[in-house]
């Protein structure tokens, strides 16, 4: 068991380098475009003012940058690089060392969470700047890191599966850049439900993304009553990992 | 790439006493009836036999395609054989895949290696992966650094780095920790004639060391200069093996290389074309 920590650790720290020669693109994947989104949304959801107006609306537009944010980290850019290691032959040097590949994918994930929890504090920072005010506590903030944390599994699985299965480089990063930001923007996590089309409901409804931004705003409204979406995220965090982890070749056929 | 059998001229393989009388524990690596096959019906390997005895060098070489990745990534456990049994110290690749590679230290041909991490790191890390402890790991790294010569870039960012120099951090990957058994797949190939000789000058010392050593190369004078014994692989299949003296006693190795295999190229046909 400390072995697989310490390789977990070691996966994490060589990816961690990476973040001081290339901060640019993390900022940008973890705040600029959730930003961004949220500002859009605000603008298009009838404030004007992103400072003034409906808190409720503001709460909302917050909730679903949070998950923009943790599906853009997760999908687009765990899934890039475990693109780049497959194709760029970094992966086979993982693969000729006594590791196991859940260690591997566990690394990773690991500074996916660092990631996605750097982006989530500059967001609710930021927000603060626009006059947006959460309702978070202590319970609350404890109740939204496994909801980062469950989103992060259920991204990193689907990321894994693209990851292990694209043909190429450019056929991987397409899916995962569309996945991750199109499973936020089908998620009606900037609008209610409601607001979408039938058929688009239903394909909502197997989303992480929609049970994500739906708990994601509770908490920040102050509520805790997140158990039926907490259950469902868990579900497909196990899903979506473990079809990750088997669809995961630790070395080209 | 199934060839039909009757269309290789197969050298048969010059009785090697040290084969005979090998006792198991005198084996760092046995192959026995290897044979891949993979999903779209390419026949990669097809029945090899080898034994790499403890402190010896076997150099593999065969043309592009000849399967010799395919033979040394069944070694190191990457692939799993159709049929056929490896074992490495006596452990069975397939059963135990993850105490194989804690014996090994493996070059794969054409692995990346982490630009933005610094070179120390770079070693220091994977000593880690390997199973040593942080201290070890650190005095791993510091030795392997000065052993290739690279002790002086230890704190530059191996993004910085020639293409020689790259190839030696790949080199000092499998080399850190001081493995039982390295596996080289074409470590010098891209390499300038000097870079080359630091390599094999850096092999030589591991292998005088007590390390096993098994690699794959398309340089006739690597093959010459760092085995003991070689290996050429044609089509899948083994089709010469012994020492230097035992394959060249009437002819050169490059000439024997192209008699066994040199049939599979037009060479004549080009030469005509280029006159």
């Amino acid at each position: 068991m400390t072995r697989r920590l310490s390789d977990i650790w070691c996966v994490f720290l060589i990816h961690l380098e990476r973040v001081r020669a290339e901060a640019g693109p993390f900022v940008l994947a973890a705040l600029v475009f959730p930003a961004g989104m949220y500002l859009f949304a605000s603008a298009v959801g009838g404030d004007a003012a992103p400072t003034g107006g409906n808190a409720g609306h503001q709460l909302r537009f917050l909730a679903g940058s949070i998950v923009f944010s943790l599906s853009l980290t997760a999908i687009s850019w765990l899934g890039y690089l475990l693109l780049e290691n497959r194709f760029t032959g970094r992966l086979r040097l993982f693969a000729t060392l006594p590791l196991a590949s859940s260690s591997y994918a566990f690394g990773i994930l690991l500074f996916g969470l660092a990631q996605a929890a750097l982006g989530i504090a500059s967001l609710l920072l930021v927000s603060r700047v626009f006059g947006v005010r959460t309702a978070l506590t202590l319970s609350t903030s404890f109740l939204l890191i496994v909801l980062i944390v469950l989103m992060m599994l259920c991204g990193c699985g689907i990321a894994l599966v693209i990851a292990s299965r694209a043909r190429s480089f450019s056929e991987g990063s397409l899916l995962t850049d569309a996945l991750g930001a199109g499973i936020v923007l089908i998620a009606p996590i900037y609008y209610a439900p409601e607001s979408l089309p039938r058929a688009l409901q239903y394909f909502a409804r197997i989303l992480p993304t929609t049970y994500a931004a739906r708990a994601v705003h509770t908490t920040l409204a102050g509520g805790r009553d997140i158990a039926s979406d907490l259950l469902i995220l868990a579900f497909m965090a196990l899903v979506t990992l473990t079809v990750g982890f088997r669809s995961m070749r630790w070395c080209e056929d | 790439m199934t060839v039909p059998a009757d269309s290789l001229r197969v050298f048969e393989p010059l009785p090697v006493p040290r084969t005979s009388v090998a006792r198991p524990d005198d084996l760092a690596v046995s192959v026995r009836g290897l044979v891949k096959r993979y999903k779209d019906g390419t026949e990669a390997n097809r029945g090899i036999d080898l034994d790499l005895h403890r402190g010896e060098v076997i150099a593999i070489l065969g043309p592009n395609g000849a399967g010799k990745t395919t033979f040394l990534r069944q070694v190191t456990t990457e692939l799993r054989p159709t049929s056929g049994h490896v074992s490495v110290f006596g452990v069975d690749t397939v059963r135990e895949p993850e105490r194989v590679r804690r014996m090994m230290g493996i070059t794969p041909q054409e692995a990346g290696v982490f630009e933005s991490l610094r070179v120390r790191d770079h070693l220091e890390l994977f000593a880690r992966l390997k199973g040593l402890s942080k201290r070890d790991a650190a005095a791993a790294a510091k030795e392997t650094l000065e052993d290739l010569g690279l002790d002086r870039d230890a704190n530059r960012r191996v993004g910085a780095l020639s293409a020689g120099q790259r190839r030696r951090i790949l080199l000092g990957l499998a080399l850190v920790g001081h493995p039982q058994l390295l596996v080289l797949d074409e470590p010098t190939t891209g390499l300038d004639p000097a870079a080359r000789r630091v390599m094999w000058s850096i092999l030589r010392r591991t292998v005088a060391e007590g390390a096993s050593l098994i690699l794959s190369t398309h340089s006739m004078e690597e093959a010459e200069r760092l085995s003991d014994r070689i290996a050429i692989i044609s089509a899948g299949q083994l089709i010469a093996f012994g020492t230097l003296t035992e394959l060249t006693t009437t002819t050169t190795l490059e000439d024997l290389y192209l008699e066994l295999v040199g049939d599979r190229y037009p060479v004549e046909e080009v030469c005509e074309e280029l006159r």
